[in-house]
């Protein structure tokens, strides 16, 4: 046990957590948005998974990881616009089509990707050349802060920068503002001439292609692969980090970060001599989120109009 | 506060001209044809169902007349939203407010004003607070809405409509939700604004808010305009014919007899409730069999709170309630219905009904264990048709058929399948809460008799009503709940309304003489 | 002027959730007609709106093959070969309908509380460990009382499973969609650490137990099928949910707290003890569907035993409109596409995993069926303008 807390290890954790924390954040994030317009797009996991896959298979096409992003967010941005169609338009109880959408997001990349890669019967995965390590000139010299924040990924410096601009969003602007109050009470805004539909449907597919993008960190910035099973979670996850950060940015930043350090230990432990079955590590992200939901359960931050759906006239 | 003056005052500013609007089964509004004239206070006037809140409605861009035309400065409006009609200068405050509780005043304001990208607060800021400054009103801009007094949510309503600029101003019953003294407040500074050049139309249904208030009013009974008359030339009489088409209004025959043992015992009762508002601070009150007991009040008060407790929804953090002598402090709900008490909530939408079951299932709701329809936790099919059928046959309930799906019915068929369901085990304590609210004149007539013929069958009731004319009508005694506790408990043939005004606003609580024990 | 939409007046209590949609609005300006809401949709609507639905799958998904290059009627009689094709190909798409009807009737009842059970996959092993758990106990009782500890341990392993959720939603308020989700993965991982270690089979270098004994293999009905017993109960499950939910006062009351939990609250139901209630039948019917497959095919613990058979139940039990007897259908058509995509993917190259897309697809149509037959078509009155 003594061996674990060395230096290397925990710096290593450290480094970890940000890289971990990344898909969390992007994903929390704008289902954050999403949820601020009232509208709970349960799909995320579905969402990531077929990012995760559109981004991969744009990557490897054109060569380009940025084009491979953009294929992303396109991917998730397309189911979630689905999602917006059932919600919004059609009204269907949005726990319903969030479950419809995660489980045709997951069975669409499956698909995809054995039609893609299949080649009879036996399947020829390639790998792409993922994103590299960027390092901040300066920054990134100084010791241990130097490591573990400005040596990481594009995607998790976006992540980090989407926090205080979503904030700012969300509480500065005018469009947050009016989206805050829509999540709330949609028939307010109406009454003032505020277009709902069109303010939720952005707001749903910028979630969702935030989703695909962060669904992609998996494919193109952590392993350069793709598998049915990529996401293994982490949408669901990143759903109860919005709830558990009691739908305020920095608090999702704070929750994708623990869940992004429990995860990176957990991790450490399994690549040490530490003698703990690795299945019981793995099962304990999930153990923790359903600590994590009924420890803090306040809900002061919930949109009060969240998954009921807006008829005008209806009073 | 108005903008361009296209008209003199008492000028016509605004006509509406043969304005029909049909729902499904319904014509809301028939060949309406109204005149407001500029800087005038001008009333409609109508029963429930009378078709004033479609009217103003459409005026204010939420429905599209199906025939006929409004015109504002002689020019023909064509409103297609609320936008449109504040655009063009006319706003409106609802009943239900259109408010979003966790954000600040001033945040509300704003909403849906904002021309620039980044939120720019401090034209808002300074306009409400020459505005709270000019009337006298006292409210923080920065404080969130939710936690203000219905009162304070109704002058942030209102400035929020009038930060458009609106040169017509649209209020539906806006001191339903008002003390005696707020709606002093009210129509003193509604008066002011006026006297300004702004033009005021009040929905309400009080003669009295009428006489008080208004220039002319427009009395409108089912979806027809009897007349518009000016107020100087009318008094309250004259405007409850025109209102109700008859001379007097309803009157329920009771006879006065002595109340028998008591049925409900609530002493020293506090509730803190979740929202802070409404909460029940040592409230009691006692009804004896065979009595009715009107609970007089304005709305959040405390009514729910004890609606809810006394049926056991809801438990009194200290304090005691006995029913027929058993304490039920702490009782879940089907131990209460078990003793034999019955409840009509005040939103039969949401608390009364399930609106996707079907008319039959809704009548055994809460008795589907009840051993008249269920044997070893199976439903016996044959007794729920037959005590429907009978259910549907005594209490008059229009529908097609026992396996209606409910959501199609008629409002006063929801509260008659409440009433069979409620009244089917002949319960010897009924709490009912606004067991009129929303019905039209025929429907509210039955209910109040059946409410009678309980009583003289030996049931107490518990009768919590914001209309004071139903409570004069029904109580054997009257109790005012004010601020989470009765104030004052009295005989109808006591007092009047003018007093219960007083005791509502909590104005007399050291009123000696009247504030009995319970 | 453009056109009204459809309105209701505001007296109107009928003036609920669904009145003037703006699909209604959107389709009502294309031409003379317009749409109206009904307040009542009749049964016989929402069937036929249902296979309009899947119709329109059906063409959606072989417009889908075409593009890959495969004719439509070739993978369409590749996959109903597999699916129907035969006596034995028919009895084997039973065989994998038994877990799913099963599972299906697990979410069925649980939504119609408005309790969302997504955790069907992790009751369905929790059930499979229950039952392995008993046989290892119960190892020499006599055929039928064996049969019976087995599926009761897999029914209260499930139920048990389940009612972590349920107990954590009552006391806590805490999300039960992400509670049984994450429930999910904790059993999956928890399994195999099991089989890791204090179950693997010394025999073998896989996570997976010693193959069972003989006698707790579940019988079958013919010798040439894999057909078990597992189908008649999944059957005598659909029938027992109709009568609960339709014939008896909980399922009344689990109806009611679906419908409206405020009213249900002040007419005296206890909210939170159906909803418990409900978890665990719902638990209960997945973990059957678990050791059924257990002791019916599988015979031996593994990881893979499950394929996402909980999953695929909650497509279904919606796709069915939550009807018990729909679930049936559904199930044996949904193992139909499964045991057929295997056919087709051979004979056509059409990757099986297209059967996921299937799924997805209508569903999502059949969502949108569902509200569409909420509409009438009128001809619009004639109006001034």
């Amino acid at each position: 046990m003594g061996d674990f807390f060395t230096y290397s290890v925990i710096l290593g954790i450290f480094v970890a957590t940000l890289k971990i924390a990344t898909p969390l954040l992007i994903a929390a994030t704008g289902e954050l948005v999403a949820e601020s317009s009232g509208i709970l797009n349960l799909s995320i996991e579905g969402t990531m998974t077929l990012g995760a896959f559109a981004g991969f298979v744009t990557a490897n096409e054109t060569g380009s990881l940025w084009l491979g992003l953009l294929g992303a967010a396109a991917g998730g941005g397309a189911l979630a616009l689905l999602m917006a169609i059932m919600t919004v338009t059609v009204r269907v109880n949005q726990v319903v089509a969030g479950l419809a959408l995660n489980i045709l997001g997951l069975g669409a990349a499956f698909f995809w990707y054995r039609s893609v890669y299949s080649a009879g019967g036996s399947i020829q995965i390639p790998v792409v050349d993922k994103f590299e390590v960027v390092s901040v000139p300066l920054l990134s010299s100084i010791p241990i802060v130097g490591e573990v924040l400005f040596e990481q990924h594009w995607l998790t410096y976006i992540a980090l920068l989407m926090v205080p601009t979503t904030w700012m969003f969300l509480n500065r602007t005018k469009y947050g503002l009016e989206l805050r109050a829509i999540g709330h009470n949609p028939e307010a805004c109406d009454m003032r001439g505020v277009p709902i539909a069109s303010r939720q449907y952005a707001a749903v597919i910028f979630g969702g292609a935030m989703a695909g993008v962060g669904g992609s960190f998996l494919s193109l910035a952590a392993t350069g692969l793709f598998f049915p099973d990529i996401v293994a979670g982490r949408g669901w996850i990143a759903l109860a980090i919005v709830i558990f950060g009691n739908w305020r940015a920095t608090w999702i930043l704070a929750g994708s970060l623990l869940f992004g350090f429990l995860e990176a230990t957990q991790l450490a432990l399994q690549a040490s001599d530490v003698n703990l079955p690795y299945q019981l590590l793995l099962a304990l992200p999930f153990v923790l989120t359903i600590l994590a939901l009924v420890l803090n359960r306040s809900r002061s931050g919930a949109p009060l109009s969240l998954t009921i759906p807006y008829h005008r006239g209806e009073r | 506060m108005t903008t361009a003056d296209a008209t003199a005052p008492g000028e016509p500013i605004l006509i509406v001209d043969e304005v029909s609007k049909h729902f499904p089964g319904v014509v809301a509004n028939d060949a309406v044809s109204v005149e407001i004239r500029r800087a005038e206070i001008h009333c409609l006037l109508g029963e429930n169902g009378a078709g004033k809140t479609t009217l103003a409605d459409i005026l204010y861009g939420v429905y599209r007349p199906d025939e006929g035309r409004v015109l504002l400065h002689g020019q023909q409006l064509e409103l297609s939203s609320p936008r449109d009609a504040i655009e063009a200068g006319i706003g409106m405050v609802h009943q239900h407010f259109e408010l979003v509780p966790p954000m600040s005043v001033i945040e509300n304001v704003v909403i849906g004003t904002q021309a620039k990208q980044w939120l720019d607060l401090s034209e808002a800021r300074s306009r409400l607070d020459d505005f709270f400054a000019d009337y006298d009103v006292e409210i923080d801009p920065d404080a969130e809405v939710g936690r203000l007094s219905v009162g304070e949510q109704q002058w942030v309503e209102i400035f929020k409509t009038l930060y458009f600029g609106v040169e017509i101003l649209i209020l539906d019953e806006p001191t339903a939700v008002l003390t005696p003294q707020g709606v002093e407040e009210l129509f003193r500074i509604l008066r002011r604004m006026r006297d300004d050049g702004l033009t005021i139309i009040l929905i309400t249904h009080k003669l009295k808010e009428v006489m008080e208030l208004s220039d002319r009013v427009t009395v409108l009974r089912r979806g027809e305009v009897v007349g518009t008359v000016n107020t100087g030339d009318v008094d309250q009489r004259d405007l409850a014919r025109m209102m109700v088409g008859r001379d007097v209004l309803l009157q329920v025959d009771k006879h006065r007899r002595d109340p028998g043992d008591p049925v409900l015992e609530v002493s020293d009762v506090h509730l803190v409730s979740d929202t802070g508002r409404g909460s029940l601070d040592g409230l009691s009150v006692t009804v004896g069999a065979g009595e009715i007991v009107g609970v007089a009040g304005v709305s959040g008060n405390g009514q729910n709170a004890l609606f809810d407790a006394v049926i056991g929804v809801r438990h009194p953090d200290t304090g005691t309630i006995r029913i027929a002598g058993t304490d039920v402090t702490d009782s879940p709900p089907h131990r209460i219905a078990e003793l034999g008490v019955a409840s009509v909530p005040g939103d039969r939408i949401n608390q009364g009904l399930m609106m996707d079951f079907s008319v039959k299932e809704n009548l055994v709701l809460g008795d589907q264990r009840d051993q008249r329809f269920a044997r070893a936790g199976f439903l016996s099919r044959n007794r729920i048709d037959s005590f429907a059928e009978e259910s549907i046959e005594r209490f008059e309930i229009k529908t097609p058929s026992a396996t209606q799906k409910t959501r199609t019915l008629s409002g006063g068929n929801l509260q008659k399948i409440i009433m069979a369901r409620e009244l089917s085990g002949d319960p010897r304590l009924i709490v009912v809460h606004q067991p009129t609210r929303g019905l039209d004149i025929a429907a509210s007539e039955y209910v109040r008799r059946r409410l009678v013929q309980e009583r003289d069958r030996g049931a107490g009731l518990l009768l919590l009503s914001e209309d004071l004319d139903e409570i004069f009508q029904l109580s054997d005694r009257i109790a005012v709940i004010y601020d989470g506790r009765i104030v004052a408990v009295t005989e109808p043939e006591d007092t009047t309304l003018e007093e219960i005004g007083m005791h509502m606003a909590g104005a007399s609580g050291a009123d000696a003489s009247t504030t009995a024990a319970p | 002027m453009s056109e009204p939409t459809t309105q209701a007046p505001p007296e109107d209590p009928a003036d609920g959730r669904d009145l003037r949609p703006n699909l209604g609005a959107m389709l009502s300006r294309s031409g003379g007609l317009r749409l109206e809401r009904r307040l009542d949709t009749r049964p016989v609507h929402e069937f036929y709106a249902t296979v309009a639905a899947l119709a329109i799958t059906a063409v959606l998904i072989g417009g889908l093959v075409a593009l890959a290059g495969v004719s439509p009627t070739d993978a369409y009689s590749a996959l109903y070969d597999g699916a129907f094709g035969s006596v034995e190909s028919a009895l084997e798409t039973l065989v994998q309908a038994t877990p799913l009807i099963l599972t299906g009737l697990a979410a069925a009842v649980a939504f119609r509380a408005g309790v969302w059970n997504i955790g069907g996959e992790g009751q369905f092993f929790a059930g499979a460990m229950g039952a392995y758990f008993v046989s290892t106990l119960v190892g020499p009782l006599p055929a039928p009382l064996l049969f019976v500890a087995m599926f009761v341990g897999g029914a209260i392993a499930g139920a048990l499973w389940a009612s972590i959720a349920s107990v954590l939603l009552v006391r806590y308020g805490t999300n039960e969609i992400l509670t049984t989700v994450m429930l999910n993965f904790v059993i999956l991982y928890g399994l195999s650490w099991l089989l890791a270690g204090p179950w693997q089979s010394p025999k073998t270098p896989y996570y997976q137990t010693e193959r069972m004994d003989a006698k707790t293999f579940l019988p079958r009905f013919i010798d040439d099928s894999r057909l078990h017993w597992g189908f008649a109960i999944a059957l005598l499950a659909a029938v027992a949910v109709y009568f609960l939910v339709q014939r008896t006062s909980l399922g009344y009351e689990l109806r009611g707290v679906g419908v409206n939990r405020t009213a249900a609250a002040y007419k005296g139901i206890h909210v939170g003890a159906v909803v418990i209630a409900v978890m665990a039948i719902s638990g209960a019917l997945a973990g059957i569907s678990g050791a059924g497959e257990l002791l019916g095919l599988h015979h031996r613990l593994q990881l893979d035993i499950a394929a996402g058979i909980g999953f695929t139940g909650i497509i279904i039990a919606l796709v069915a409109r939550l009807n018990p007897a729909g679930v049936v259908v559904v199930a044996i058509a949904f193992a139909g596409l499964l045991n057929g995509s295997t056919s087709m993917q051979v004979g056509t190259g059409i990757p099986a995993a297209l059967v996921e897309v299937i799924e997805g697809v209508a569903l999502f149509l059949v969502l949108l069926a569902a509200v569409a037959c909420r509409y009438r078509l009128r001809r619009r009155r004639q109006l001034h303008d």
